[in-house]
Formats: structure tokens, sequence, C-alpha cells
């Protein structure tokens, strides 16, 4: 089992990414080894992209500039807790594989005990047509703790 | 603009001029390298492609069901005219569109490249129509298929005046039997990480000379990150569904059966109806009490009721295979 205070948290612009960070962020405040890392998974680009004459390096770039500023807003908010030294962070595209799979990659590579994730709470039908990444995520999980954060 | 007959081999003039097509056209037939501005290509036309001189003798037609059917001018049917042979041509058209599931919208694309790759990848199934993807001079890819003759599955299930129950007891084990080679085909396009993308019961072909059901259309794309391939499962399970009751049953249906009526609606209630689409009812069984349950249970998981989706495609072809053993 990977050390469950080596935190690996997925985030968004989303109001249950927050959550997800302000949850975590009290728990480990006071865990003086606790590490952390914000995580901002994105899709590959639509299957029309291309043919409107973009490129995968424009989405790349598009996208990496948008995880900048979800890391800063997530920065700004863990000032509170003093915890911006244990912090690290990553973008990533989930290339070939679903958002969840990538989000998994990710917790191996890096050996992670505990990946956080906010629920957005989605209807049966939703679940079945979009997926659910928490529900991805705690389904394939083994080795490490899953906290959905709803 | 150019003509056909001032670019045409000599040795095809006559071919051309004495074509059907050609003979009440009031027009010189035109020629085309470039197949960009689709909508200037017309009926007795020649598509010049892969070495080929192709005379534009029709077009394909397609509504959604319901609505009537509308041409498709960048679908043109085309016939050589060195030797006779026949085929659809797709041409290149970028359309984009909403599709209403439900309560949801689905974006949706025509993606010739990925008809492209899906065509290179089943050159071989036999479950799948087949054909070659060329660029013609303004660099389109168009797709030259070989047409198959035949009839549309929902057609053909309706041959012969059988009750449903005749249906269901003598048909429907060998149109399983055959639907389950289709489910594994959609099972190899997603292991090879491609979708079909337009599943619907009148794109899979019964061919008339083999009786192969052969899966055609495979241009449409949308774009769900995190569940590639629930669309095309659930339309799978949509065509199982109208498989086994024959027609699809809304409330009406069910209410203007001689069978049913007012009795068998009564039973009806919220979770049997389908996940995505809430006036269709897909508990077949309680229209149906000689369905057996285990197949049943494959449509309920398509239910607003179910508690357990497929995640795959081979979890619901294994599913079935193993109802169909049961009814032999």
């Amino acid at each position: 089992m990977n050390d469950w205070k080596k935190i690996l948290i997925a985030v968004d612009q989303s109001e249950t990414s927050i959550k997800a960070l302000n949850y975590t962020a009290d728990i480990i405040s006071n865990l003086p080894d606790a590490e952390l890392c914000l995580l901002y998974i994105y899709p590959e680009p639509p299957p029309n992209y291309y043919s409107r004459g973009g490129s995968l390096s424009d989405y790349q770039q598009e996208k990496t500039a948008a995880a900048e500023v979800i890391f800063q807003n997530s920065m700004d908010f863990l000032e509170k807790y003093k915890l911006q030294k244990k912090v690290i962070t990553q973008s990533k595209m989930a290339d070939h594989i679903t958002i969840s799979q990538a989000i998994l990659e990710v917790q191996a590579e890096g050996q992670f005990g505990t990946v956080v994730v906010g629920k957005r709470g989605v209807s049966k039908a939703e679940e079945f047509l979009f997926g659910s990444i928490s529900n991805g995520i705690v389904h394939h999980c083994s080795d490490f703790t899953v906290w959905v954060v709803g | 603009m150019e003509y056909a007959l001032d670019i045409l081999p000599q040795r095809l003039h006559g071919a051309l001029k004495r074509h059907r097509v050609t003979r009440s056209l009031r027009r010189p037939p035109r020629y085309f390298t470039d197949t960009s501005n689709f909508t200037a290509i017309d009926y007795g036309d020649i598509i010049a492609i892969d070495n080929r001189f192709l005379l534009v003798t029709g077009y394909t037609r397609e509504g959604r069901f319901g609505i009537e059917e509308q041409v498709k001018p960048w679908v043109p049917r085309t016939e050589d005219l060195e030797n006779g042979e026949k085929f659809i041509l797709k041409l290149v058209f970028h359309e984009t569109f909403d599709m209403q599931l439900g309560q949801f919208t689905i974006n949706c694309y025509r993606n010739p490249e990925k008809e492209a790759r899906v065509l290179e990848l089943v050159k071989d199934h036999p479950h799948f129509m087949h054909g070659r993807s060329v660029l013609d001079e303004g660099n389109n890819l168009v797709r030259i298929l070989d047409i198959i003759g035949g009839s549309r599955l929902d057609k053909y299930i309706h041959r012969g005046e059988l009750s449903h129950q005749e249906y269901f007891f003598q048909k429907f084990p060998e149109v399983i039997r055959q639907f389950l080679e289709c489910v594994k085909g959609i099972q190899f396009l997603h292991e090879n990480g491609l979708r079909h993308g337009d599943i619907r019961r009148d794109h899979i072909f019964v061919e008339r000379d083999t009786g192969l059901y052969r899966w055609i259309d495979f241009d449409y794309d949308f774009y769900m990150p995190e569940r590639p391939f629930a669309l095309d499962l659930y339309e799978l399970g949509n065509i199982l569904t109208y498989l086994t009751a024959r027609e699809r049953f809304h409330q009406k249906t069910i209410l203007n059966h001689p069978d049913m009526g007012q009795a068998v609606l009564d039973t009806i209630v919220p979770g049997d109806l389908s996940v995505l689409s809430k006036n269709r009812i897909v508990n077949i069984k309680k229209l149906f009490p000689y369905i057996p349950d285990r197949l049943n249970n494959i449509l309920l998981h398509f239910s607003y009721g179910t508690e357990v989706f497929y995640e795959t495609v081979a979890e619901f072809h294994d599913e079935l295979a193993e109802a169909m053993s049961v009814l032999g």
C-alpha cells in the first residue's frame, strides 16, 4: 500500500473541485510530511477540432493555460493553510484513454497513496452516457485510497 | 467547367451516350476530379477518381425514423463506365449537428477520416460493408463503397405472416445468432479504439446472397471522452429491444395493441422504460410473457430501473450469447 500522505487531487474549474481541495487541506494542514499534487487532466480535442484547422499543439497550449489559472486559484485557496511549499502541479491530456484512466496512470507513476476527486452527483442516465470519473476511479483502485468529496 | 466528352477516353463515349441516365439528360455530362463543391455535381456527371470514370446515376436517401427521407447529395450512387460496376461514393461533408437523446444533447460530427480508418480495419471482416478511401484532386477523402445487395434488418424481420410468438420461437433465434456476430464486430471496433457512431436497426443490412448481417455507415462520430463507446452500446441495446419485440413499444402502442390495451399498460412502471428515452418500453416481458427472464434481464440493463450498466460490448455480447443458448 502506498503512503496515504502522498496525495493526488484532481482539480478543475468546478465548485466540487474546491470542496475537495478544502476537505483535503483541512486534513493535511497539520501533517508535516504530507505531499499534495494538484492534477488537471483534460480530454483529447473533439473530432472536428482538426477539420476546423486546429492543431494539437494549439489545443494543448490552450489547455495548459487553463490549467495554470486553475492551479493559481487552487494555490490562492491553499494560502490560508500555509501548504504551498508541499504542493506540486501537473497537467496532462488523456491521450486515447478516459480521464479517470489518465488519473489512475498518474497515480501509479507517482505511487500516490490517496487520490481525491470531487463528485458531481450525476443522474443514472448521465452516468450511463457520459460516465462518472469518481466511479471510474473507485472501481479500479487498488493499493491506494480514494476520497470522493461530494 | 469541363465536359465529360471532351476529356473521357474515346472508347467510353459510346457507353456514356447509351446509358439510361445520360439519354434523358438535357445538358452535356460534366467531368469532376475535385469533389469539394459536391452540390455542383449532378445526375449524369462523371467523377474521375481512383483510375475510374464513375457516372452519377442517383443519390442515396436517409431520414431519421418518422422524418421524411432526404436526398444526401454528398452520397451519390455511381457506375463505372468501363465495366458497369456499381459503387456508392461518400464525398467529404464536414457536418456538425446536435443529437437529442432524452434530456441530453450530444454533439455529433461527420468524420470522413474515422470512416476511412474503419473501412481499412474491417476490409476482411464479413459483417461490415467494404470499401476503400482515396484522395481526389482537391485532397478530399472520398470513400468508394461496395453496394450490399439485400434489405435492412428491421424490414427483414417482418417478412412472412408470423404472429409475434411464432416469430419469437421460429425466426428470432437465428436473427440473434447473426446479430451476435454483428455485436462482435462492434466489439472489434472498440478494441481498436474506433466507434461505429451511428448504430441503428436500419444500419444492418441482410445480404441477399450470403444471408450475412453487415453494418453500414461509419462516418458519424461524437465526443464523449469519459464513455467513448457508451452511445454504441446503448444503441445495440435499442436494436436488441426492437428485435425482441419486433416493433418499438410506447404507451400508445400498448394501448392500441389488440392483445394488450389498458390492462397491460397499467402494469408498466417508470422502471420499465428506457434509461434515456422515457416513453419507450424496454421491459418487453410485460408485453410478451413467454420471453425468457435471462433475455429480458439484458434488456433491463437499458431501463430506467437498472442498478447496473454494461461497461463494454463484450459483457453485452457474452450475456446475450448465454441467454440465447437456453433459447436454442
